[in-house]
């Protein structure tokens, strides 16, 4: 064999396997993957925020609760958007805990953002339940339920995943080297804020 | 060998060529009708561009790529590379501008023509709105007269020729689009509430005559049946069947006189609340319908597949009395005109 | 050609096979399962659509009721599109994209597995409405307020719609996948730019899919809480808006159908350099048009409800008419490459060819369409249906056709028979065009689509007779495939590594490949790696870069001389 062959990738299986994981050099291909997915997220989220622009722009009137409903409780929805921005500071003090290699600063962190997330999805619950209006009532409830709603699915699946890596966390399964679960659930988490962010400001900000 | 060369070539040419000549043969002319609107003739020479530059756009890419069959084909045994040529910026640029060009082109004739299409007139000669549902349409015209589906007819639209008629497209359920083919052009009836605007269609027929026309946008189960004609014909005659719909218009008033025998029905859910009614035979008799939903019905009394009576369509919930000229013994049938397989029963007249 | 013969390896236990396919995350084995999963639903919309051909074939209703006609053409269009088309071509890009690139799999094996299997579960979940009192019957589009649960009750719609929506997760999934994989595990040396043209309109096909069907997900999910809990985003009675249905629902559907074609068009830009023995013309800017055609098609969605009157139509059909020049600027790069080639019409050149020719015929009448007063009078007629089908049949069938015979040796180590595939070829070729070209009149005729039946006075039954009888000659040219596909399981001609000698790293494997599938990889410098190994660089019109390598292990591993 030439010099020249022998830079001819060797791609035998236990290559194979190394390629698959950690794939070429920047971003590991795992987070990618998360960063793919986030992008359809924004997509889907982008869909029903159409339907909501196009409801308001298309009905006449003021657009709101339907009559004899409450207005919407602004303060309890300022405070779920404090809770979810904390729990995004949260959650990043634990990325960068276990970057660091501390894993007893990841699982408090981690344990923190995900009783903030429960706390959100409390919160939501009990506004739902104080609303007056449901999904059937006229174009605002259901355009209100569908956004907010679908947003606290995709938080439930956020809790979901910080679950799953605090568990991990407990079992000692990640290192400064390798945590890239902790990234990835850190990365959607923060995409949920932002949603979020979105949905209040188009919700209760515009109006 | 070059005899027997030529002649494969030809062979290729044949066998390449022949399905395409085919193809050919079997689109017709590939023209659309001839039109009998002002509007369709714009729209007739628009196509007619657009086809020219099509053929020409055709006959070029295909026939080169039949030449290249024909022409670079393989020679059997031939191991030799052709040259390895793997691109041309200066070629790529032209056959990117020419097409720009071209487009371009198409694209300004399509604005100009759409502009005719989308014009509208100061005063139309007539405005009739147009309500389509599953599965027929009624006419309502502006001062009044309204036309409607009579025993299984498809409704007519008369109106008068030379003079723009503007239609205002109003759907009372689903999605719907008023077409006539000879018309060259469109226009989908979409229901948007009580905030939305209804589409309006403004044409000049050019021609007398009658004309077919056809919901063009899928409706539900019998959007096939979903069909109506056009009748243009000159203003003099136009106005007499006008005049000859307001005096004569069945069916008869609302309410009023004397009904000895009244019959009940209701309509909901796209059904009658009876499947079958008595009445005494040679004896006017009344029957009050309740439409009990917002979807258009009516009662009609057939005998065999003719019509002996129609009543107005209720479009939204309401009430009407019927009254019924008196019918002879014998087996009849009642149904709605717009569900008549669904909304059916019997009538039995006895002496 | 050395031929090689895998054996399992000594002390390997045998699983069982049905086992072993069924949990497989091998994207080899999912490819093939997303194939014959494919043709498997293709037969059954294609019987659908004999059904609905045999209807039309004579004015009055024959055999069908209205109501089962409806759901006939319903279910023929949805499963065509997503069931088939798509999942034939995904399954291709599974097998084939990381052979291309010289990678051991795809980057997330078992999501691979998981997009595969939601598949079959999607399908039978929208064919099942028939067990439910009815499949969907609103066409694929599924307007509003026709799909609300007014007009359209029963469940076979919201089955139609939970269906879709598991079809749609599955092509998200995939999505990511090929993108990750594309961008992640690329053998050492190919550059972006050396990737092979397949492979760049998949990545370029699994970012439409990635952004669009996310949006078709918003809209059934609105749909479904319509229907089925009182909400109120289609429904005019109560606020609602039916044109928002089409604006989202279009907003996905125009990207889906470039979707449906730009892996089609990789597909015939492999074969056309291989049996014109010459490079793909343009490279560079064919990636270019593809990127282009990409980001256009999200622009253009509208040109589907010109005849709405709820458009801006200058823009729309300014975007559409755009749209014509980066696929044109690919059309003539495809006859560059024919041009002064040396062409060798085997079966996948003959499809190939054949797409360049119907996609041409496709791709004008859609420029036609593009000009609204045009549309206005062929809009929802035969006109449009003749379009779609001169695309997706002509166009991306074809293609996956093409793909069929050019890979299949590599996927089964034997080459399919060329006279029964030239046979499949010529009279599809002829059934299609008799089946769809007089359509074209048909709609400028005025005959509308979906329609069950049609007056015998309205001088539409001689084209719709002969455009029966290409249905089922279409039908007929499936017999010599199915013979060849068996037939060659059975006794094929074996392939060997690199029966049609070409260009890209999946004939540098055994046929088939190993499990992890290459042993070594040959040197890349170029697009077509392997056209160097074979040809070595004694050629004039080789670029500079090309010539780097000196290859003579790598040739006499190939089995060639030096």
């Amino acid at each position: 064999m030439t010099g020249r062959t022998m830079q001819a990738h060797p791609a035998g299986e236990h290559e194979a396997a190394a390629a698959i994981q950690h794939g070429q050099s920047g971003m590991p291909t795992a987070l990618l993957g998360m960063l793919l997915f986030i992008a359809s997220e924004v997509m889907f989220f982008g869909g029903l925020f159409a339907t909501y622009f196009n409801a308001r722009a298309t009905t006449p009137g003021t657009w709101g609760p339907p009559e004899g409903a409450h207005e919407l409780d602004f303060a309890l929805a300022g405070a779920l958007t404090a809770i979810l921005v904390a729990s995004s500071f949260t959650m990043q003090f634990g990325v960068w805990a276990v970057r660091r290699g501390d894993s007893g600063k990841l699982k408090m962190w981690t344990g923190i953002t995900l009783i903030l997330g429960v706390l959100f999805l409390m919160g939501q619950l009990y506004d739902y339940s104080q609303l007056g209006f449901g999904i059937a009532d006229g174009v605002f409830g259901t355009t209100f339920y569908t956004l907010t709603g679908f947003h606290g699915a995709h938080v439930f699946g956020g809790a979901v995943g910080l679950t799953i890596i605090l568990a991990r966390a407990v079992r000692g399964q990640f290192s400064a080297r390798n945590h890239v679960a902790v990234e990835a659930v850190g990365m959607y988490w923060h995409f949920v804020d932002v949603v979020w962010i979105a949905v209040f400001s188009t919700i209760y900000l515009l109006r | 060998m070059q005899r027997t060369v030529a002649r494969s070539r030809r062979r290729s040419v044949l066998r390449a060529g022949a399905p395409l000549l085919l193809i050919g043969l079997l689109g017709g002319c590939l023209l659309p009708p001839e039109p009998v609107t002002e509007v369709g003739e714009d729209v007739f020479n628009l196509y007619v561009i657009v086809l020219i530059l099509a053929g020409i756009v055709f006959v070029g890419v295909e026939g080169f790529i039949l030449y290249a069959i024909v022409r670079y084909r393989r020679k059997p045994g031939d191991e030799t590379l052709p040259e390895q040529i793997h691109g041309n910026t200066a070629v790529e640029v032209i056959w990117t501008l020419i097409p720009t060009v071209i487009v371009l082109i198409l694209f300004g004739f399509s604005m100009a023509t759409l502009g005719d299409v989308e014009a509208r007139s100061e005063n139309p000669g007539v405005t009739v709105q147009v309500d389509g549902f599953q599965w027929n349409w009624t006419f309502r015209y502006e001062d009044g007269p309204v036309v409607q589906a009579q025993g299984g007819e498809p409704p007519v639209l008369t109106v008068p020729v030379g003079e723009p008629v503007r239609l205002v497209l109003n759907s009372l359920d689903v999605n719907h689009s008023f077409y006539v083919p000879q018309f060259l052009i469109k226009r989908d009836l979409i229901d948007l509430g009580e905030n939305g605007r209804d589409n309006e269609l403004e044409f000049t027929i050019t021609e007398a005559g009658t004309y077919a026309g056809q919901c063009a946008e899928f409706c539900g189960e019998r959007h096939a049946d979903m069909v109506f004609v056009v009748e243009a014909m000159d203003r003099a005659a136009y106005d007499e069947y006008i005049a000859a719909l307001a005096s004569g218009e069945t069916p008869p008033a609302t309410g009023g006189g004397d009904c000895a025998t009244t019959i009940e029905i209701k309509a909901n859910n796209t059904q009658f609340d009876i499947d079958s009614f008595d009445v005494p035979a040679d004896t006017d008799f009344c029957i009050t319908f309740e439409n009990q939903e917002n979807m258009p019905h009516n009662v009609a009394i057939y005998e065999g597949d003719e019509a002996i009576f129609t009543g107005e369509f209720l479009n939204e919930a309401g009430e009407i009395t019927y009254n019924v000229p008196a019918l002879p013994a014998g087996e009849y049938r009642f149904n709605c005109d717009a569900h008549s397989q669904a909304m059916v029963g019997d009538v039995t007249v006895t002496q | 050609m050395a031929t090689t013969t895998l054996e399992p390896r000594a002390g390997t236990y045998r699983r069982s096979w049905v086992l072993d396919w069924l949990t497989t995350v091998d994207h080899k084995k999912i490819g093939i399962l997303y194939i014959a999963n494919s043709f498997l639903f293709f037969f059954a919309a294609g019987i659908l659509a004999l059904v609905i051909r045999t209807e039309l074939a004579v004015p009055g209703m024959q055999f069908l009721d209205q109501a089962t006609y409806n759901q006939a053409f319903t279910m023929h269009g949805t499963i065509m599109l997503f069931l088939f088309i798509i999942p034939a071509l995904s399954g291709f890009g599974n097998y084939i994209v990381p052979l291309q690139l010289g990678a051991p799999d795809m980057a997330f094996p078992r999501i691979n597995a998981l997009s595969f299997w939601l598949l079959p579960l999607g399908g039978i979940l929208i064919f099942s409405g028939y067990l439910f009192g009815g499949a969907a019957a609103e066409g694929w589009t599924g307007y509003s307020p026709l799909t609300s649960d007014q007009y359209s009750p029963g469940v076979g719609t919201d089955l139609w719609i939970i269906g879709l929506t598991l079809v749609g997760m599955a092509s998200i999934l995939g999505a990511v996948n090929f993108i990750a994989t594309i961008f992640k595990m690329r053998a050492p040396g190919m550059t972006l730019f050396r990737m092979p043209i397949f492979v760049w309109t998949v990545l370029v096909t699994a970012v439409l899919i990635l952004l669009a069907t996310p949006v078709l997900a918003a809209g059934l999910i609105a749909l479904f809480i319509d229907r089925n809990y009182g909400g109120s985003f289609f429904d005019p009675s109560v606020g609602g808006n039916p044109v928002l249905w089409q604006h989202i629902f279009w907003f996905f559907g125009h990207p889906e159908v470039y979707i449906v074609i730009l892996p089609a068009m990789g597909v015939v830009s492999e074969i056309l350099p291989v049996f014109s023995r010459k490079p793909l013309f343009g490279y560079r800017a064919f990636v270019f048009a593809t990127i282009a055609i990409g980001l256009l098609s999200f622009s253009v969605w509208a040109h589907h409800m010109f005849t709405t009157g709820s458009v801006f139509l200058p823009f729309f059909s300014f975007m559409t008419a755009l749209i014509a020049i980066p696929t044109g600027i690919k059309m003539f790069n495809w006859l560059a490459t024919l041009w002064r080639g040396k062409l060798m019409l085997t079966t996948p050149m003959l499809f190939a060819l054949g797409f360049l020719s119907m996609f041409l015929i496709g791709g004008i009448s859609g420029v036609m369409l593009a000009s609204p007063p045009v549309d206005f009078h062929v809009q929802d007629t035969y006109f449009v249906v003749a379009h779609l089908h001169y695309v997706f049949f002509g166009g991306s069938v074809f293609g996956v056709f093409a793909a069929t015979y050019y890979w299949f040796p590599k996927m089964f180590g034997r080459k399919l028979n060329e006279p029964l595939g030239k046979i499949h070829f010529w009279i599809h070729f002829i059934g299609f065009n008799l089946a769809f070209f007089p359509m074209h009149q048909l709609g400028l005729d005025g005959m509308p689509r979906r329609i069950s039946d049609y007056s015998p006075d309205a001088g539409w039954n001689l084209l719709n007779l002969v455009s029966t009888v290409g249905a089922f000659m279409i039908a007929v040219s499936i017999v010599p495939l199915l013979i060849n596909v068996i037939a060659t399981f059975i006794n094929g001609e074996p392939a060997g590594d690199d029966p049609w000698e070409g260009n890209t790293l999946e004939w540098a494997t055994t046929s088939p490949p190993p499990p992890h599938n290459f042993d070594r990889l040959p040197p890349i410098h170029s697009e077509r790696p392997l056209f160097f190994l074979t040809h070595g660089h004694g050629h004039a019109a080789a670029r500079p870069a090309d010539l780097e390598e000196n290859d003579e292990d790598d040739v006499e591993r190939r089995g060639g001389a030096v």
